[in-house]
């Protein structure tokens, strides 16, 4: 069990981020934070995928003399694919805040929800 | 050709949505013509496909020729065909209502015609990272259209609906993460094999349930994880309203359903039972709290939308039953469900380009205002009550039936009472639209000012055709529950049971 | 000569295809009237050429319309049972529309297209559920019947017609899940809904559990229309719709869809076979028994001629129930022929309601002490068919109370006979006073009306609503005058209750007393004296020559098919 903890210390680090991540997003009322929140939520998972595919003692999965243990390639490949989608997305998300910005001059969550109620 | 057809039906729309942008430099207004052509192309490829398959069972495509499970595989089988029809038949009849309705410009039927490939995707594939891909592309264009509306609201509600959608997309990368831990392969067919031998009851897989079928969830929306939704479905554009709220929640639930026959399999709630219990508690508190969160309403676009999280606990409660005849009713009211939302959303567009009204109270004589849209918006609240033998009725009967077959008793009794409590408050807005006089000052400026005065733009004859095609089509569609439950009959004897 | 399978899917298209005749010609209302009356006569006469072949040759035909789920179709069959409902609906819908013609003119009512339509609408409905040929397609009906109905009800568009129809869609829609729940439970128990005489063999072997709870909830689904108790307070306040609503929907189509189901449920979904030896025909014997004791009783406390006619519904419509219930052959024969007989009966009495209504603008009995002089036919009618209610010899009810006494003294039952008995004696008491005031006294010297007050919820707080006392000390009304202007408890007030009319004029007697009418049709038009009068006959021909009327025939020819009774 100690074992476990000890050897898998890059989990502490995805779980800290995914744990600042939604705690930016739930309590942070600028929505640029928010969006940076997610930002780090998404971070958090890509790390996950990338260090859980590590092997110690592998090599690049290019083949080469001698063979031995390949890191799974397969998870950093997905992951490039999620980078992508997390930057366009991130763009979609600013050019909203933008948008928004233009519209009522505030990024603050509790002054856009009393503008919409009048 | 057809072989390739399962591939087309995603390449097509995005090709086609890369061509208004390309156009736009040239010459104005040829996004809609381009969208049309698009379309139809689309809905005679699904179409074609879905003859195929009924006719001769799945069809599978291997992008680039890179063998599954390493390669991305498609897989197009009776399910995934029907909700193919609908999403290419769908976004043409929305179409067709954007044509008066708006928005003209280039860069929304590039959305449009993104958002349909990304549908379409999430539909075919098979593969559990390729779905996620495309949920992000779905969610991409949704989110952009939904902010394409005229109000500034619009995109704050983009904006909550983008960032709620995000954390559920990427809950869905973390559950497939821990599969691609448990199994080494993200296949969906290949996972269903090798997550057995992993072992259903493993940490790793009951983690990896929980945050893909969570991170659906939110996408379907389903109480309480439907907090995007009624900001999203009030606040967009009238023809964004229509097509979103018939077919965004629509196609996640498809995909819900598609993981758990395709990769957890009815292997999993038999060693997990536990895993059924919960997704069938939080269909049957979707159903009860959306119910009651409609009722609350006073804005008739939200009340839509609020039913739409209770509707789409019964289409939930149907797939997590898992028998026959519940997936029958699941997917015969999934589709019902697309069809009846989309159309009260396309009325209520009318209703307010007309008249002005967007409140329960200003519906007051309607059915002497708006005879037709009226009349429509009547049938498809009927129907969606399930009064007989429209198609939000025979969607029930084999959900309760099937529920009935597994024994689940309080789910029946949930499902039963979902009648009344869709009449509770469909009841007040036909209660408003026909019982109710209208407002006398109205009386006088009924008629359309020209210049488009006091908000008010013209209506065509096509958009209230939109409407009364949804109604006929929400009576006759319960006629074809025979065909698709030989569909299901023959797609559910393909799925895996290790 | 149309093929005979085919004629009930035209009697429902005849009236299903006049709507949009209706809405297309509702500016020209004479041309709107016409397609009414020729949807009727069509309607009946598809319906009246299938008697001879069904009742005398013993056919049933079928017809699938199609597939509505798995092994259920979409079909229709006309065996004797449904075509005494068909007959009866379709027979009643010509007499109703002319007499809605003088009702819907007298009273110069808006929205009279969307009535007629909705009218139409619930007639196909009624059709389709009595040729429903299995439990599925018979809800199917029964709803669509409740949806065609709800327009009706709210007709008014007053604050009180929307509370009833809220409450009617509730009580309803609420039944009808309770129908689907047990239509479910039965077809998972025995993978059919059809309808078989003598009832579906494999439920004699489901377990006893399972078919009790199906026939409760196929008999509470059911009995929300056939307004069993507690399942009835929807109907006293649908009176609230226009007259010719309440006589034909609220007195024969709606209520008697809910009987028509129980009678199904009963005959040919369970068999009297299954009910006695589940056990379940006795308790919905005493649950028949004391809806009718008890609706007679709170009929006697109203004042509203119109709630008062809607209790005597309820305790009618349990009479047929508790027919069917007792499982003896003469208490189903009666329990069946009091079908048509309380419809002839009932739509008199409702349609004598409206013609005062429209003529006077009187809604209460207690204002109408010497209405004779100005209404004589009318309330010749009216005596008639209250007579009839009660039982007396020579007319409708006779024949049918008759063989349901029979019927439940054979069955050792002599609680039942009593309670019919002491049943007949109170709706005696609850029309006699009508039928003598009516003659017999004038507006200045009349009894206290309604005799009996304050049981189960009657009108003792009438004073303190603003009415005017009858006969009441004035001691203590003056100092009570903060309340004279109230709202009236809704159940207090319909459309055609005196606090909704113009304050200037309550209804009841013009100044100087009524006006006398003569004997010849002065009194009102005839379009609404005739249906009176043709609805009246046809309740003394039920009684005199009953069998000559064909339903006594049908009657038998249902009960005969059931082969071995109990």
């Amino acid at each position: 069990m100690i074992d476990t903890f000890l050897t898998h210390y890059n989990y502490y680090a995805v779980v800290a981020l995914l744990g600042i991540g939604v705690y930016m997003l739930v309590e942070s009322s600028n929505l640029v934070k928010k969006v940076i929140g997610m930002n780090v939520f998404q971070t958090g998972i890509f790390l996950f995928f990338v260090t859980a595919a590590y092997r110690s003692g592998a090599g690049p999965a290019v083949v080469h003399e001698g063979g031995g243990p390949y890191v799974s390639p397969l998870p950093h490949v997905l992951i490039l694919t999620a980078i992508v989608v997390g930057v366009s997305l991130t763009a979609v998300a600013l050019a909203l805040i933008v948008r928004i910005y233009a519209e009522y001059g505030t990024l603050d969550e509790e002054v856009l929800r009393e503008l919409d109620h009048d | 050709m057809i072989e390739h057809a399962p591939v087309l039906v995603i390449a097509l729309p995005i090709v086609g949505g890369a061509l208004p942008l390309l156009f736009g430099l040239f010459a104005d207004r040829l996004g809609w013509p381009i969208a049309a052509v698009t379309l139809l192309g689309q809905t005679v490829l699904a179409v074609a496909l879905a003859t195929t398959v009924v006719d001769g069972g799945a069809v599978s495509y291997v992008p680039g020729g890179f063998v599954a499970p390493y390669g991305i595989e498609l897989v197009v089988d009776g399910l995934s065909a029907v909700v193919l029809v609908l999403i290419a038949a769908v976004s043409l009849g929305v179409l067709a209502y954007a044509r008066r309705a708006g928005p003209h410009a280039d860069s929304f039927y590039a959305q449009y015609l993104l958002l349909v490939a990304g549908l379409s995707g999430m539909t075919a594939t098979g593969d559990v990272f390729n779905l996620y891909v495309f949920l992000e592309i779905t969610g991409l264009a949704a989110y952009g259209l939904v902010a394409s509306g005229r109000s500034a609201s619009a995109a704050v509600a983009a904006l909550k609906y983008l960032i709620v959608g995000t954390i559920g997309a990427s809950l869905y990368l973390l559950g497939a993460g821990y599969l691609l831990a448990a199994t080494g392969t993200l296949n969906m067919a290949d996972l269903a094999g090798t997550l057995a031998e992993a072992g259903y009851d493993s940490t790793l897989v009951l983690t990896a349930f929980g945050l893909m079928i969570g991170g659906l969830a939110v996408k379907v929306a389903l109480y309480p994880l439907h907090t995007w939704q009624p900001d999203a479905y009030a606040d967009a554009h009238d023809t964004v309203s229509t097509l979103v709220a018939a077919l965004v929640s629509t196609v996640a639930a498809y995909a819900l359903a598609r993981l758990l026959f395709s990769v957890f399999t009815v292997g999993f709630f038999d060693a997990v039972p536990i895993a059924q219990t919960a997704l069938l508690t939080v269909a049957a508190v979707s159903i009860v709290a959306g119910s009651l969160l409609a009722v609350a309403q006073s804005d008739v676009q939200r009340m839509l939308a609020y039913s739409s999280v209770s509707q789409f606990g019964l289409v939930i409660a149907g797939f997590a039953v898992g028998t026959q005849a519940a997936i029958v009713g699941a997917l015969v009211h999934l589709v019902g469900h697309a069809v009846m939302k989309g159309g009260l959303f396309a009325a209520t567009g009318i209703v307010e380009r007309r008249t002005g009204a967007r409140r329960l109270a200003e519906y007051a004589g309607l059915g002497e205002r708006a005879p037709v849209t009226a009349a429509g918006i009547a049938v498809l609240l009927f129907a969606m009550v399930g009064v007989p033998p429209a198609v939000g009725f025979v969607g029930k009967w084999y959900i309760v039936v099937g529920a009935v077959e597994a024994g689940t008793w309080s789910l029946v009794v949930v499902l039963l009472a979902s009648t009344l409590l869709t009449l509770a408050y469909f009841a007040r807005l036909f209660e408003r639209m026909y019982f109710t006089a209208p407002p006398s000052a109205s009386t006088t400026d009924a008629t359309p000012v020209p210049d488009g005065g006091n908000g008010r733009e013209a209506v065509s004859t096509g958009m209230v055709a939109v409407v009364v095609a949804a109604a006929l089509l929400a009576v006759v569609l319960g006629g074809t529950a025979p065909l698709v439950e030989q569909i299901v009959e023959q797609t559910v004897s393909t799925f895996p049971h290790p | 000569m149309i093929d005979p399978s085919l004629r009930p899917v035209l009697a429902i298209l005849a009236s299903l295809l006049a709507i949009p005749l209706i809405f297309a010609t509702s500016s020209r209302r004479t041309l709107r009237e016409s397609v009414t009356i020729a949807a009727a006569l069509t309607k009946f006469g598809l319906i009246a050429s299938l008697v001879p072949s069904v009742v005398w040759g013993g056919e049933t035909y079928e017809y699938a319309l199609f597939t509505l789920a798995s092994g259920i179709e979409l079909a229709l069959e006309v065996d004797a049972l449904g075509l005494l409902f068909g007959l009866l609906a379709s027979l009643l819908w010509i007499v109703t529309s002319f007499y809605s013609i003088g009702y819907m003119r007298g009273l110069d009512e808006h929205a009279q297209t969307r009535y007629f339509a909705s009218f139409a609408a619930s007639l196909a409905a009624a059709v389709g559920v009595a040729f429903a040929a299995n439990l599925l397609t018979l809800f199917v009906f029964y709803e669509l019947l409740t949806v065609a109905t709800y327009p009706l009800v709210t007709h008014d568009e007053t604050d009180e017609a929307r509370a009833a129809g809220r409450k009617y869609l509730t009580y309803t829609f609420g039944g009808g899940i309770a129908v689907l729940a047990g239509t479910v439970l039965l077809f998972w128990a025995t993978g059919t809904t059809a309808f078989t005489p003598g009832g579906i063999a494999e439920l004699a072997t489901t377990d006893p559990a399972i078919a009790r709870a199906i026939f409760a909830l196929l008999v509470t689904g059911f009995g929300v229309k056939a307004a069993l108790m507690p399942m009835h307070s929807w109907l006293p306040d649908a009176m609230v719709a226009p007259t010719p609503v309440s006589g034909l929907l609220h007195a024969v189509a709606v209520v008697k869809s809910g009987v028509f189901g129980l009678a199904r449920v009963i005959l040919d979904v369970f068999g009297p076979e299954t009910v006695e030896s589940l056990g379940v025909g006795l308790s919905l014997a005493v649950v028949a028994t004391a809806t009718l004791l008890i609706a007679s009783i709170i009929a006697l406390g109203r004042d509203n001629l119109k709630r008062r006619l809607a209790y005597s519904t309820i305790s009618q419509l349990s009479y047929i129930v508790l027919g069917l219930a007792l499982l003896k052959e003469s208490a189903l024969i009666g329990g069946l022929l009091h079908i048509p007989a309380h419809a002839f009966m009932k739509l008199t009495l409702f349609f004598c309601a409206g013609a005062i209504h429209v003529e006077t603008h009187t809604d209460d009995i207690s204002d109408m002490a010497g209405i004779g002089r100005r209404m004589p036919l009318t309330m010749a009618a009216f005596a008639v068919a209250s007579a009839g209610m009660a039982g007396i010899p020579l007319l409708a009810g006779f024949v049918s109370k008759w063989y349901i006494v029979i019927g439940a003294i054979e069955g050792g039952g002599w609680f039942f006979a009593g309670a019919l008995l002491l049943s007949g004696v109170l709706n005696i008491g609850y029309f006699w006073p009508v039928v003598y005031q009516a003659y017999f006294e004038s507006p200045d010297d009349h009894d206290e009306k309604p005799l009996v007050r304050g049981i189960f919820g009657g009108r003792t707080a009438v004073e303190t609503d603003g009415g005017e006392p009858v006969g009441a000390a004035d001691g203590a009304e003056t100092g009570d005058h903060d309340h004279t202007d109230d709202e009236p408890e809704p159940y207090e007030t319909d459309h055609l209750g005196k606090y909704n009319e113009d304050h200037d004029h309550h209804g009841g007697p013009p100044e100087g007393g009524w006006t006398a009418a003569g004997w010849r049709g002065g009194e009102s038009t005839w379009f609404m004296l005739g249906p009176i009068l043709a609805a009246a006959t046809g309740a003394v021909v039920l009684g005199i020559v009953p069998n000559t009327a064909v339903f006594l025939e049908i009657v038998t020819t249902v009960v005969d098919n059931l082969g071995v009774m109990v």
